[in-house]
């Protein structure tokens, strides 16, 4: 009986012996057949700090395993930056984002070591290392039950610092400096007296005989801007077009509807046509219930506008400014009321909407300028002035590209070619 | 002084040339500035949506009020406001948030708002169809040119295009990957620098029209 | 299946008809359909500010981040209920000052990355047809927006290329949309005939 129960006893104590082992770390220092595998760091350059970027080289035979990396500070504390990452991947940045703002801190040294496994890692391995502590994070192999894990050695320390300048838009910077000379050359001709032209615009002579008709009809204007923000050009855009369309309002002495999408492009508007109407000597007709809120909903304000076009039924309809799916709906709506429709905005995909529903439509930089065209004030022609300049310069870059191109590739003239792949490089913001 | 145009042109060329240098400096926190303004952006529109409310409400409380044509249904709107925001209200109490999977809120979302959403858009399909329709009857260069490459592209994206030739589809790849691609990336650079001109006439103070 | 029971069905099926109406003609049921959506969305709408504004972006961070640069836009916002006093209306030009002015100033170092990303694209990378097009087309449609020159003679010919271009873009624009349109409009009759009606599965 004894015998008996002593054996049982063992036995148990054995298995659970044996368990023990099973979880328990093999760690053999310094062995490592992977000693050449090892992680670099660096700061991301050009940011503004929290960022560091980990990369590693890897030979063809490890291409299918996991690396998992792990970093330190100065005062030993241990933390994950990433588990089972493909080796082949390559790279790896650790940065602060908006849920750990302070993830990376700026001018501290953190020291990245990594763990190669060709499965994924063990939880419980992974948990047991960081509990250890620092010292076991030595190169070396880990066998820990059936898997093996190899230590690579630590990088050097890192820090992560934030940029004062931006080195690669400095392109854009030369560039901007150039444009900005270009414009103050115009700004200045144009103050000097120069004569500038601007050519005609379709939709925009149609602006006064739709104002002129609307007037003759007794019925009202409106002027829809779309469902932009005030943060958006091309509502801005729309809302210059609108202090010169509600100018021709305040001489004809009739009414313009201004319903919109959001609360501050309606304050921004209701200023617009108040300035048109004083400037006109009419501010007793500004009224600023005519210029309302409808709805921050795309298709609430599809709707309401729709609804309003069929009930005030409006003489000429202007739709200027940022418009996306609703375009079609209230251009259609506009057109079956038998409104005269003078549309722009910059939205490609809208633009074909506009152009079949409406009877005239401004195309992107047409809209743009549109301001400038109705009020034709020198310095605001010396600005478009100086935009044809820039397109001039553009459409040299294009063509001295495209020769590039052909000799360097299709002539194969190493020097062009050369030439033609900086200029690519250039071009890469 | 403040009653005049100076003070608000100064701060749009001063925050306009605050943005424009902080795309060249990363560091804090210039870095975050386009993230904080439009932050700034929807707190201040998030006050002037009480002016916003204050102009629609009033409008057609006005209109019930005159008993004007269509006063009805400015009291469905006004109902319809002041339902969504109870609702709204009771939910948050009872819920924590109005936006709870269960809250009534979450009802009027998806069966009040979604369904009228979704038809609105839909009608586009009838829309798109009259207008290509007024293009057919237009009979100008420029409108004969687009419905002719509107037919193909569509006829090239269904499966009968592939029917009538198997060359269709490529053809409309082709249209989308070549002679589109041109006109859009040469739109697209003229809406560059006409957004360029927009904003250095507004930064400097040439255009001013949005202030009164 | 059968007809649905279900009351919010019902209201969402009747809403829907409500719209279509609309493509006969003005009528009392796109009428009420119309203001209630308006009345309805600009409650929710109000709702959303006061959660994602008000509470997420204003209170939050002031009462437990002490994050007291959030009282300027604060500060602004409120600038803006200047305009229910008739003397000082005039602060209101404050605030909208402000958006203008991050709105211009944000969108002149953005033009400028899509500029170079536009003419990054034309660049011919592969020499073919295709990319000789691409550049004729581009410096053709730039051609039309020039306003400082009259587009006669040559000028003329080349923004006429351009323009015709520009409507070929158009058109595959338009082609490429259609059938998406459809489908949305299938899918709302899919909601009437399964959801609501129960006639098909």
């Amino acid at each position: 009986m004894l015998k008996k129960t002593l054996l049982l006893i063992f036995l148990v104590f054995s298995v659970f012996l044996f368990s023990q082992e099973n979880d328990s770390l093999i760690f053999l220092e310094n062995q490592n057949p992977f000693l050449d595998f090892k992680l670099t760091g660096n700061d991301i350059p050009n940011d503004g700090g929290g960022g560091i970027q980990i990369n590693w080289c890897f030979p063809d035979s490890l291409g299918n395993w996991f690396l998992t990396v792990l970093r330190r500070d100065d005062s030993n504390n241990l933390m994950v930056v990433a588990t089972d990452l493909l080796v082949s991947s390559m790279q790896v940045r650790d940065v602060s984002s908006e849920e750990e703002p302070s993830r990376v801190k700026d001018n501290t040294n953190y020291y990245y070591t990594g763990i190669l496994s060709q499965n994924m890692i063990n939880e419980q391995f992974l948990n047991k290392l960081i509990s250890n502590g620092s010292e076991y994070l030595k190169n070396g192999t880990y066998i820990f039950g059936n898997d093996t894990f190899y230590i690579t050695g630590e990088t050097e320390a890192i820090v992560s610092k934030s940029s004062w300048f931006n080195l690669s838009r400095i392109p854009v910077l030369v560039s901007l400096i150039i444009i900005a000379f270009v414009f103050l050359y115009y700004l200045n001709l144009a103050k000097s007296g120069k004569d500038l032209y601007i050519r005609k615009i379709n939709g925009l002579d149609a602006v006064e005989e739709a104002v002129g008709r609307s007037t003759e009809m007794g019925k009202p204007i409106m002027y829809i801007l779309g469902i932009g923000y005030v943060t958006d050009i091309p509502t801005i855009a729309g809302l210059t077009i609108l202090g010169r369309v509600a100018k021709k309002v305040a001489d004809y002495e009739t009414r313009i509807l201004v319903p919109s999408y959001d609360p501050v492009v309606m304050t921004t508007a209701q200023e617009v046509v108040k300035e048109a109407f004083t400037e006109a000597g009419r501010p007793d007709l500004y009224n600023k219930n005519d210029i309302m809120y409808i709805t921050q909903d795309q298709f609430g304000y599809a709707a309401g506008v729709d609804g309003m076009m069929m009930r005030e039924k409006p003489g000429a309809v202007f739709l200027q400014g940022l418009f996306f799916a609703e375009s079609l709906i209230l251009a259609e709506t506009g057109h079956s009321i038998g409104a005269i429709q003078i549309s722009g905005t910059t939205e490609t995909a809208q633009l074909p909407f506009f152009v079949a529903a409406c009877d005239y439509t401004l195309i992107g930089e047409e809209m743009m300028a549109a301001s400038v065209y109705l009020q034709k004030e020198p310095m605001m022609l010396g600005s478009i002035a100086a935009e044809d300049l820039l397109k001039v310069f553009i459409m040299f870059l294009i063509i001295i590209g495209f020769v590039l191109s052909v000799l360097g590739y299709g002539f194969k003239i190493e020097v062009l070619k050369s030439v033609f792949d900086w200029l690519i490089n250039l071009l890469q913001v | 002084m403040l009653k005049g145009k100076g003070i608000p042109i100064f701060i749009t060329f001063l925050v306009g040339m605050i943005m424009i240098v902080s795309f060249f400096i990363p560091h804090k926190p210039f870095g975050d500035i386009e993230k904080i303004s439009l932050n700034w952006y929807s707190i201040i529109a998030g006050f002037t949506m009480l002016l916003g409310v204050d102009s629609l409400i009033g409008m057609h409380f006005r209109k019930v009020k005159r008993k004007d044509e269509n006063w009805f249904f400015s009291l469905v709107l006004i109902f319809g406001f002041v339902a969504t925001v109870v609702v709204g209200i009771i939910e948050t109490v009872r819920f924590g948030t109005a936006f709870d999977d269960k809250s009534y809120f979450t009802y009027i979302y998806n069966y009040f708002i979604v369904p009228l959403q979704t038809t609105m858009f839909s009608l586009l399909a009838f829309f798109i169809a009259s207008a290509a329709y007024r293009a057919f009857r237009a009979r100008n260069f420029d409108a004969t040119l687009l419905l002719i490459t509107a037919i193909i592209v569509m006829l090239g994206r269904v499966p009968l295009g592939e029917q009538i030739s198997p060359y269709l589809p490529k053809f409309t790849e082709w249209i989308m990957q070549v002679p589109q691609m041109a006109a859009k990336r040469g739109i697209g650079l003229g809406i560059s620098l006409g957004a360029l001109g927009v904003s250095i006439r507004i930064i400097l103070g040439i255009e001013r029209s949005y202030l009164s | 299946m059968a007809i649905s029971t279900n009351i919010w069905i019902w209201i969402a099926a009747l809403l829907t008809l409500a719209i279509y109406s609309f493509l006969y003609k003005d009528n009392p049921f796109y009428k009420f359909a119309e203001y209630l959506l308006v009345g309805i969305s600009i409650g929710y709408g109000i709702s959303v500010y006061w959660h994602n504004t008000i509470i997420t972006k204003v209170f939050n961070p002031l009462v437990y981040d002490k994050n007291f640069l959030v009282l300027i836009p604060l500060i602004l916002g409120l600038l803006m209920f200047s305009r229910f006093f008739k003397n000082v209306a005039y602060l209101s030009r404050i605030p909208i000052a402000f958006v203008v002015g991050a709105g211009t100033g944000l969108s002149v170092p953005s033009s400028f990355e899509f500029l170079f990303k536009q003419i990054y694209a034309t660049m011919p990378l592969k020499l073919d047809v295709g990319s000789l097009i691409i550049v004729v087309g581009v410096i053709s449609t730039l051609v039309y927006f020039f306003f400082s020159l009259e587009h006669k003679g040559f000028v003329g010919k080349v923004s006429k290329v351009g323009i015709t271009f520009i409507m070929v873009a158009f058109g595959a624009a338009f082609g490429y949309t259609i059938m998406a349109r459809v489908s949305l409009f299938i899918g709302r009759i899919q909601f009437l005939l399964s959801d609501w009606l129960g006639i098909i599965k």
